[in-house]
Formats: C-alpha cells, structure tokens, sequence
C-alpha cells in the first residue's frame, strides 16, 4: 500500500500529531510513513469527569432531599464531599485511560478508531457506509468551544468520538459527509464557527427555517397536546367530583398543578428541542440543525432516505401544515423524542406547503406526489375503516408510490420504488368478505412502515404484477436531477460492487 | 384460493413430510400445554373432578383443532420462483402474499433445528435490507433447501439492485 498525500489533513489540536506506532518497522515493499494519528481533545477527560459527578451530585441531592422529609441524620458533610469528590477523580482518570487509549484516523484512504482500555478495540469504516453525522454540543463541552461527533455508519451502535474542538468537529463532517458521497474531497481547515444557535457554513443554502411563533402554535395545536389536555380535563372533573370524599380542594389542587407542569414541560420540550430548527442544503445533502440547550446538527443525505411521511394534526388541516419526518437508512431505533441532543426522525416539525413541496424537490427532484392520482378506497372499506374510509387511498406513478390513510393525524405515505424491498398483501376474514386487500411496502428503514389500507381486492390483483415490476426495476439514481445525472450510468454500480456495498459496514477486532 | 394470492405460475407446495412433522410438533407441544393446565386445574379446584374433566374436554378439542389447523396451514403455504421475484403466500384466515425481487436479496439462509433435523427439514430465510420483508420458507427437505439457497443466490447476483 502507498499513502496517499496527506496534505490534506490538518490538526488543528494543540498537541503535536501522534504516530501510530513509532516501533514499527516500516515493512519492505512500499514503506509508509507511519499514519498521522490523532486524539481527541485533551480536556476530554475532565468534561466526562464532570458530567459523572453532575450526576451524582444531582442523585445524591434527591437522597438527601428525601432524608430531610424522613427527618433522618445527615451523614457528615465531609464523608458527602470526599464521596463526590472520589468518584470524581475516578471518574477523571478513567477518562483519561480512555482517552490515552482512543487514536483515530481521518485521511484520505481510511477512518479508523482506536479505543478500549482492557479490551483494545480498532473499528474501520468504509467511507461510503456513513449514513449520517451529527455534530453535538451539550454544554459542559459547549462551554470548552468543543462538540462530539456522532457517526451513524447504520449498524445499532453509533460510534462516538468525543470530544474535538468544534471547528475540527465541522471540517471532519463536512470531510465525511462529501467521502459519503464518493466525492474526492479536501480536508480543509474550517474556522470555528464560534458559539451560536444556528450553525451553517457559507455553502449552505437555507431552505426552511421554522420561526418559535409558528412551533409554538403547531405544538399548541398538535393532537398530542390536545390529547394531553383531553386526559387532563377528564382527570381533574374527575378529582373535583370525588373531591368532598376523599382528599377535599388539595387534591384538585395538587391534580392541577401536575397537570399545568405537564402541559408546560410537553410544550417547553417540543420548542427547545426544535428551536430555530433550520433545515439547508450542501452539496453533500441535508442539513438539519435546532435546539436550544444544546445544539444538534445531523446531516441527511437524500440517497438513505427511505420514506417521507406527510402528517398532518386535526387541526393543522385548518392551517395547512406539515410535518414530515424520513426513515433513514440505519437511523436504526432511534427514539421519537424529537427533543433532546439526539437524533430525531423529523424532516421538518411544522411547515406549510410550499415548503414541503420545496424540501421534497431537493430529496427527488423528479418524483412529484402531488400529480400522482390516488385511487380511493371503495365505500365497502368504511366497514372496516368507519372514520378513516373516505381518505383512505393509493396511487402510483413510475417513480414514487403514494398511500393515504390515518384519520385523527393524516398521514401521506410516499415511497420511491427504488426503495421497496419486498410487498406483501393481506387479507384478513372480514376483508375477504368485503373484498378487500391491505398492502404493505417493506422498506429498509425501521421505523415507519409503509402501508396501504382498505384497497379494492380487484384494484389490487390488477396493480400487484405493476407495483412488483417497479420495484425491481434499474433506473437511475432517483436523488439526482436529470441534468446532475452523469451521461454514462457510473453511478450504477455493477453487481459486484453491490456485493461490496453490502458487506459488513465497519470492520472491527478487538484483542 | 383466489387469484389475488396465487397468481398464475408453478407453484411449489410443502410435501407431506412438512406436514406431518408439524402435527407431530404441535401434537406433542399441545399435549405438554394440556397435561400442565390440567395439573393446574386439580391444585386449585383441589382436584374438583367436575373442573378436571371440563378442562379435559377443553384441552382436548384445542389439541385437536390445532393439529388440523396446522396442517391445513401448511399446505396453504406456497412459493413460487419466478423469473424475476420469488412470490411466497400462505394463511387461512389471515391470506398473504409477499413478493421480494431476487435483485433485493441480501442473503438467503438455511436453518434447521434438531427436532426438524430428525425429519430431515430445512427452513430457508430470505434476508433483504428490510427486517420486515420476513420471507421464510418452513419445513423443506434439507437437499431441496440447500438447492432453493443456491438458485436465489445465483439469481440474486444476477439482477442486483442498488441498496
């Protein structure tokens, strides 16, 4: 193997660049240099260290909180502090074993990561198997100017590397995010964007920006928080009826306190976590950046995107809006609390339509759901489906599947048949009666599934042998626009280099 | 069946090896299910033969339907290999049919166990990227299985299709 230039890579640490192994003798054929290794910031250790005794402190406080209504002794003071203070200083040193022990390697042919203290792990990933990257900042390392890059290489386990300075954490995604894509690229020195709420870089094109006036009032009209007051107000008449048997007024008080903090803690969530949500565009894909407490930037690229699903709450019907969220290629479970610093499934949490139809446009530039025309299913299906009958509907054109269902939240299932993996039909008894068929689209992503309802069993046995075909057909990249499509079909890898594509992801031995 | 669940083609069945393993199998799970709610029943009635005979009866006629069910299940079940997709239906009440191009195939696996080793079956798996697609083949005999892994294979590598 002959190294590559490395002039590409930088480091910008204050710590001189490490050599992977200075003992090595360099084999005889071809004797690299030895690799330009790096570690992760230095202060690493000490923002774990206090996290863990953030921890702790904040447990211990609720112990003790708990003491004091049980009016039991204090234990002295000192044994307190010298306990805290101990697993802190434990805790800092196993951060720092850990992070003598973690190297890693972001250059031109490889991204390799060294880690483990006991067990000495050294995971390599293939460049193209970057499905997604995040850029988190929580706020001890926020106020160091460092953040921790979160590599979404589609298997359950996301690999970490924590923490880097942030300009370093930029420049290292926006290298992978372009390697992703098979894009020759530079690692070029970013500035460090300095703290901020929004992070975008000069090539980024803002598409949607969700202003706090409007996520307020889509959290405020949103069936969750409409059901949250529904169960509030029946609980509480509830209380106030039972009220002169039991408890008296402090029960109704101590009901409706818990409620307003319910309702306010589900509304302050939705708008921290989804602050100044900005979703732009980069040569290399999507962005999605929000947050309030801590800033999350996650990248999307187009070509892992599975499914977009179109929802729409009661009563944002009234005001047009959307939300639409994706199933990402190896997004594996991610949870569906869009709040916190983690990764969330959604596209874009309210937005009208035009700006759906402008973010769909960048993710498949060719398909156009809103032409598709949608078969509804017949009037026998309101048997089945008494409130959703009269939406529920599926439709199709060469490149996209489109299927309508839900009836508190309306949902758009829309499918690109290059993403179809397997279609199955069902037919329960009271179906067959009716003659009646549901469909459902297999899809690589794990959390929305694809389905279509109540379809006429006729309608069904005419499309089935036409949905198959197209789900298996070649066609060009359908996150591409015609004229970005290359003239030769390069893109389309032949068999064997699928074969490569779909072996194991990351390569990884531990000693 | 309906056209809907079995489109025209050559259509494979499971044999009656498959079918009888099963109501071995089930047979045997059934009666072991039976004997310990009847055990239940005589501790908790203390051994009230009225409740032990009723249970009886229940247990009985449960084993029985489910010996039958299971067998006509497995003859509902049937995969054909077309050109391009391997279509595999099954179901009584429940019908349903998948369809998974070979091009989406990631892997094919062939499992058995030791009780379906005795009857020299074999199940085969069809893994795609979706964990969904759950396309599976029961209660092969172990050569055609190994055969039906070899075919989608080489079908697989044939028509590939992008992830």
């Amino acid at each position: 193997m002959i190294d590559p230039p490395l002039d590409g890579v930088q480091t910008p640490e204050p710590e001189p660049a490490h050599s992977a192994d200075p003992d090595a003798v360099p084999p005889q054929a071809g004797p690299p240099e030895p690799k330009r290794t790096e570690r992760p910031h230095p202060l690493t250790p000490l923002i774990r260290g206090w996290v863990v005794s953030l921890a702790l402190i904040i447990g211990l406080g609720r112990e003790i909180l708990g003491w004091f209504t049980e009016s039991r002794p204090l234990p002295p003071l000192q044994l307190l502090l010298g306990g805290i203070g101990g697993i802190a200083v434990i805790a800092v040193l196993i951060g720092l074993a850990s992070w003598l022990a973690t190297r890693f390697v972001i250059d031109a042919d490889e991204l390799r990561i060294e880690s483990g203290i006991l067990l000495r792990k050294s995971q390599r990933i293939a460049f193209d198997k970057v499905t997604s990257i995040d850029v988190l900042q929580p706020l001890a390392a926020r106020i160091f100017a460092l953040a921790e890059l979160e590599i979404d290489i589609g298997s359950s386990e996301r690999v970490k590397l924590r923490y880097l300075t942030r300009a370093r954490s930029y420049s290292l995604r926006d290298y992978l995010l372009s390697r992703a894509h098979s894009h020759q690229a530079e690692l070029v020195h970013t500035e460090d964007p300095g703290l901020q709420l929004g992070d975008l870089s000069a090539e980024d094109e803002v598409l949607v920006q969700v202003p706090p006036q409007r996520l307020l009032l889509g959290a405020v009209t949103s069936n969750e928080f409409i059901g949250l007051l529904i169960t509030i107000i029946i609980t509480v008449t509830a209380a106030a009826i039972a009220a002169p048997y039991f408890g008296g007024p402090v029960l109704v008080l101590a009901l409706g306190v818990s409620a307003i903090s319910g309702i306010g803690g589900f509304v302050v969530r939705r708008l921290t976590g989804q602050f100044n949500f900005t979703l732009s565009s980069r040569p290399a894909g999507l962005r999605i950046s929000r947050g309030l407490t801590s800033l999350t930037s996650q990248s999307v690229p187009p070509r892992r995107i599975q499914l977009v699903r179109l929802s729409q709450s009661l009563w944002w019907r009234r005001f047009g809006w959307y939300r639409a969220e994706i199933d990402v290629l190896g997004m594996g479970m991610r949870n569906e609390e869009d709040t916190h610093a983690s990764v969330s499934s959604v596209l874009l949490p309210v937005a009208d339509h035009a700006q759906v139809r402008l973010v769909l446009a960048r993710i498949w530039p060719e398909a156009d759901w809103e032409s598709i025309q949608l078969h509804p299913a017949p009037f026998r299906a309101r048997w089945l489906h008494p409130v959703a009958g009269p939406f529920l509907g599926l439709g199709h054109d060469d490149l996209l599947v489109v299927s309508r269902h839900g009836w508190l939240e309306r949902r758009w299932d829309l499918v690109p048949h290059a993403r179809v993996q397997s279609i199955r039909i069902d037919q329960g008894p009271v179906s067959r009666k009716l003659g009646l068929a549901d469909l459902a689209f297999h899809t690589a992503g794990s959390r929305l599934h694809p389905h279509a309802y109540g379809l006429d069993a006729n309608h069904v046995l005419e499309r089935q042998d036409e949905l198959i075909m197209l789900a298996q057909a070649h066609r060009s990249d359908i996150t591409l626009a015609p004229a970005a499509r290359p003239a030769a079909p390069a893109d389309q890898p032949g068999p064997e280099a699928l074969r490569a594509d779909q072996a194991e992801a990351t390569i990884s031995d531990t000693e | 069946m309906d056209a809907l669940f079995q489109p025209d083609g050559d259509w494979q069945r499971l044999g009656d090896v498959a079918v009888v393993s099963h109501r071995v199998n089930s047979l045997a799970l059934n009666l072991l299910a039976s004997i310990g709610l009847l055990v239940g029943v005589w501790i908790l009635t203390n051994g009230d033969l009225l409740w032990v005979g009723a249970a009886a009866v229940a247990a009985a006629s449960w084993t029985t339907w489910r010996v039958i069910r299971i067998g006509r299940w497995i003859r509902s079940f049937g995969f054909r290999e077309g050109e391009r997709d391997l279509l595999i239906t099954h179901g009584l009440w429940y019908k349903s049919l998948t369809a998974i191009p070979y091009g989406r195939m990631l892997s094919v696996e062939v499992t058995t166990g030791p009780v379906s080793r005795l009857w020299g079956l074999a199940d085969v798996q069809l893994i795609t990227a979706s964990h969904r697609s759950n396309a599976q083949i029961p209660a092969l005999r172990a050569t055609d299985a190994a055969r039906l892994r070899d075919h989608l294979i080489a079908l697989g590598e044939k028509q590939a299709l992008p992830l």
